[in-house]
């Protein structure tokens, strides 16, 4: 049985198709980074998962067990975090994490040693008196993750929790999943940062106009990019950095990416190394004063882009089964 | 860490209570008002007893106590109640709430109870001023002591009003409460303490006949049911779809009716009384029914299904959303109608049922044109409001048009809109008989409406309840295996 399953998952808000037929598994004590764009759907989803939606059409499971007829049971199996929650005024680290785990019915001593776990878990026992409203995004986001820990869920579901964070907590917070998922816990998780998901997820999930377009590993998804896409080159040279891709164009199989310092990014449309010997040969033919010519490693937004790239010509595009015309009917 | 801090309350005493009293304790709103109202109370009794030799000096000063204790607690205290849930929406803190053991009932009733038990704080804290009072002499003691049990409860009903609203998205709903009833409260509370309303109000309480005991048990069932029907509005606003919420509302507004009924025919009850209290139970059973979401769920079907047939047909008036609440808004409207007409002593006159009529349609317009010009159900409740006030506005607008015009013809244009049509058999220059087929077509439209609404939503639900029988066979199944 798998940890989180969507069957041809829908969720319009009147017109907007938020998501769109989507299906997928995931299997228990896996991390899954889930990416997309910003509206790409990503959320709707979550939010399913967490019951706190509810699909047009099409089911989602936790554990096996359906999310619209039996929310309580899910609750109780998921911990969730959302992208960003406000904290209360007047309540320190210690009383709100208190208020939660009272709500979840821990009582008495069971209540505070759960507490006190949660906290040295999430290094909070230094911000205890601290009121939660005054911490940083960092600390909101350790506390949030608290939060979510409390009643120890077998399935973590995570919307963007590192967004806004600065470079040392994203560190703590990935160094926590990665203890979490050692622990042997689900971890459902969305970012933008897709190289910190690489090193993290054991499988990635692409969703765009609430399609999926990509279910697999991060380092099949950079192979499979690699053979696609062609080979990545920086290029730096000596003079103007525009002179790259005013060459670039006028060349075939070479692409211009991305404008860098002195120089810029560029593909060369082949695996064969002899081409890009030539491809550097004919630059300096040309003139241009090359002082740094080498192969970079495909990294994951690159795979992204390439596949975004791909179902806008039409390839790969996986078309859903329509709604049924009722359905509309009923969210109107 | 001292988490030995955390045993300050109780595990018995429920989650939101503790976090709303420990939010709440602290915030500067309560310190002020209740630092404010003893400074206020301790400058008058010194003064009143410096100048004790008016006759006139312990009633000053229970005026004074009431209306100080009033304005903390039926304006300060409720106002605190409008951002009660919506902060926690805005906060996105409610979803977080939600995934916890606390229902939406749980969390909304524990929020009203924690603004609830700092008013009962600052009543505790003017019980020692009316002793001192007491020493002042020309104290009704017991209609003194019922007066503030009253304000207190009528304090518990505003909260709640505040609170269940709260749960509206829409700013603009939270707005007008505190504009709308601040100035009307004070308006209120000034003339209490100036023109000897007060005094009046007292003697009422005071339980020395059985009209005084009757007013003061129908006011407190009145304001508890109000209130109760509030929090449960705000508990339907943040419930997820899977919490029902609507069926024991419906059931407890059901019971009132027939009770209404029954007491109608069997006793010689006031007719002026009897009408107050169909409408004030009607009232809020419908506005409610006719702003709730269009969803229902295969879960909260499932109870009405395992009864079979007869469950099924109950749960067209009792399903939650809104086309068993359009249903539901019909059956309680034609108790209504009934209890009018069940006794000739209450039937009176033409003009009589074309105000009923139209109060009827002024409650089915807002819902009517919803189902015209609003698609979804982003801020229903706030929506009917709107709609509700604005229709009140525009006949302000012609009233004072009339006023200032010889024709007065003009209003039949606006007869479609029943506060227009109320004002004009209020005026009572226009046939009656005219007025009343105009009440009777109005409402036969806005019922023909709303039911078309109500099937075109129904063929969703079907779907729901399908799917609910079909996990009950599987669960059955399952039981047998």
């Amino acid at each position: 049985m798998s940890a989180l399953k969507i069957n041809n998952l829908y969720r319009y808000f009147g017109n907007l198709q938020a998501v769109n037929g989507v299906t997928f598994e995931i299997p228990h004590g896996s991390v899954c980074g889930f990416v997309g764009a910003n509206g790409a759907g990503k959320t709707t989803t979550m939010r399913i998962l967490a019951t706190l939606d509810y699909p047009t059409l099409g089911s989602a499971e936790v554990c096996g067990i359906n999310v619209v007829h039996h929310p309580a049971e899910v609750r109780r199996l998921i911990g969730w975090m959302p992208d960003h929650f406000g904290n209360y005024e007047h309540m320190t680290v210690l009383e709100y994490l208190d208020f939660y785990a009272r709500a979840l019915g821990y009582k008495g001593k069971e209540r505070r040693d759960r507490i006190q776990e949660v906290m040295e878990f999430t290094d909070l026992i230094p911000l205890a008196e601290r009121f939660s409203n005054k911490l940083s995004k960092g600390m909101t986001q350790r506390l949030g993750l608290g939060r979510a820990l409390l009643h120890d869920p077998q399935v973590l579901i995570m919307d963007e929790p590192a967004a806004g964070l600065d470079p040392k907590a994203r560190v703590e917070l990935k160094h926590l999943i990665r203890v979490l998922a050692k622990e042997g816990k689900t971890i459902f998780i969305s970012s933008h940062i897709l190289s910190e998901l690489g090193e993290m997820c054991d499988s990635l999930l692409f969703i765009n106009n609430g399609r999926i377009v990509h279910h697999g590993d991060a380092e099949t998804l950079r192979r499979s990019s690699d053979t696609m896409g062609g080979v990545l080159y920086d290029v730096q040279v000596d003079g103007k950095p525009e002179s790259v891709s005013d060459w670039c164009i006028l060349q075939p199989n070479v692409e211009f990416l991305e404008a860098r310092k002195t120089g810029g990014r560029i593909r060369i449309d082949t695996q064969d190394p002899m081409k890009a010997a030539d491809v550097l040969a004919r630059m300096v033919k040309d003139g241009l004063r090359i002082t740094e010519f080498h192969r970079e490693q495909r990294n994951l937004e690159d795979a992204f882009i390439d596949i975004l790239g791909r179902l806008d010509a039409g390839q790969d595009a996986i078309t859903p089964p329509p709604l049924p015309e009722e359905k509309l009917m009923v969210e109107g | 860490m001292t988490l030995s801090h955390l045993t300050d309350f109780p595990d018995r005493i429920s989650p939101m209570l503790v976090k709303e009293l420990r939010q709440g304790l602290r915030a500067k709103t309560f310190i002020v008002v209740f630092l404010t109202l003893q400074v206020f109370l301790g400058i008058m009794l010194l003064s009143a007893s410096a100048t004790s030799s008016s006759d006139r000096a312990g009633s000053v000063i229970s005026g004074m106590i009431f209306t100080f204790f009033s304005i903390a607690v039926l304006v300060v205290q409720p106002i605190r109640g409008v951002a009660a849930l919506s902060s926690e929406i805005k906060g996105n803190t409610i979803d977080m709430m939600v995934l916890t053991r606390l229902s939406a009932w749980r969390i909304v009733f524990g929020k009203w109870v924690a603004l609830i038990s700092q008013s009962a704080l600052i009543l505790s804290t003017i019980i020692p001023y009316l002793i001192l009072r007491y020493f002042f002499g020309g104290m009704n003691l017991v209609g003194e002591i019922v007066f503030l049990a009253l304000l207190f409860i009528t304090s518990m009903a505003l909260t709640a009003i505040t609170v269940g609203l709260s749960g509206s998205s829409s700013a603009v709903i939270r707005a007008i409460i505190p504009l709308f009833g601040t100035p009307l409260l004070f308006i209120g509370l000034i003339s209490m303490m100036f023109d000897g309303g007060g005094r009046q109000l007292i003697d009422t309480c005071s339980l020395d006949s059985p009209q005084s005991l009757i007013a003061v048990g129908i006011y407190i069932l009145a304001i508890a049911y109000l209130g109760g029907s509030a929090l449960s509005l705000g508990a339907s606003l943040i419930a997820p779809a899977a919490e029902n919420h609507s069926s024991f509302r419906r059931i407890v507004a059901l019971t009132g009716m027939l009770g209404m009924l029954a007491a109608i025919y069997f006793s010689t009850i006031d007719r002026t009384l009897s009408l107050l209290l169909i409408c004030l139970i009607a009232t809020p059973a419908i506005l409610i029914a006719l702003t709730e979401s269009a969803l229902l769920v295969p879960t909260v079907c499932q109870p009405f299904v395992k009864r079979g047939a007869v469950g099924k047909a109950i749960g067209n008036f009792l399903y939650p959303g809104l086309a068993s609440g359009i249903i539901f808004t019909v059956l309680i409207a034609a108790i209504g109608i009934t209890a009018c007409l069940i006794k000739p002593s209450l039937s009176a006159s033409n003009e009589f049922y074309a105000v009923i009529l139209a109060y009827l349609g002024a409650l089915l317009f807002p819902a009517v044109i919803q189902a015209f010009f609003f698609r979804g159900d982003g801020q229903r409740v706030a929506n009917y409001l709107l709609l509700m006030i604005g229709s009140g506005i525009l006949t302000g607008i012609l009233s004072a048009l009339t006023e200032a015009m010889s024709n007065r013809d003009f209003l039949w244009l606006f007869v479609w809109n029943p506060t227009v049509l109320m004002s004009m058999v209020g005026m009572g220059r226009f046939d009656r008989d005219a007025l009343l087929i105009a009440a009777i077509s109005m409402n036969l439209i806005f019922v023909t409406i709303l039911f078309i609404k109500a099937i075109s939503l129904m063929k969703g639900n079907r779907e729901m309840i399908l799917q609910a029988e079909e996990e009950r066979g599987a669960s059955l199944g399952q039981s047998k295996l």
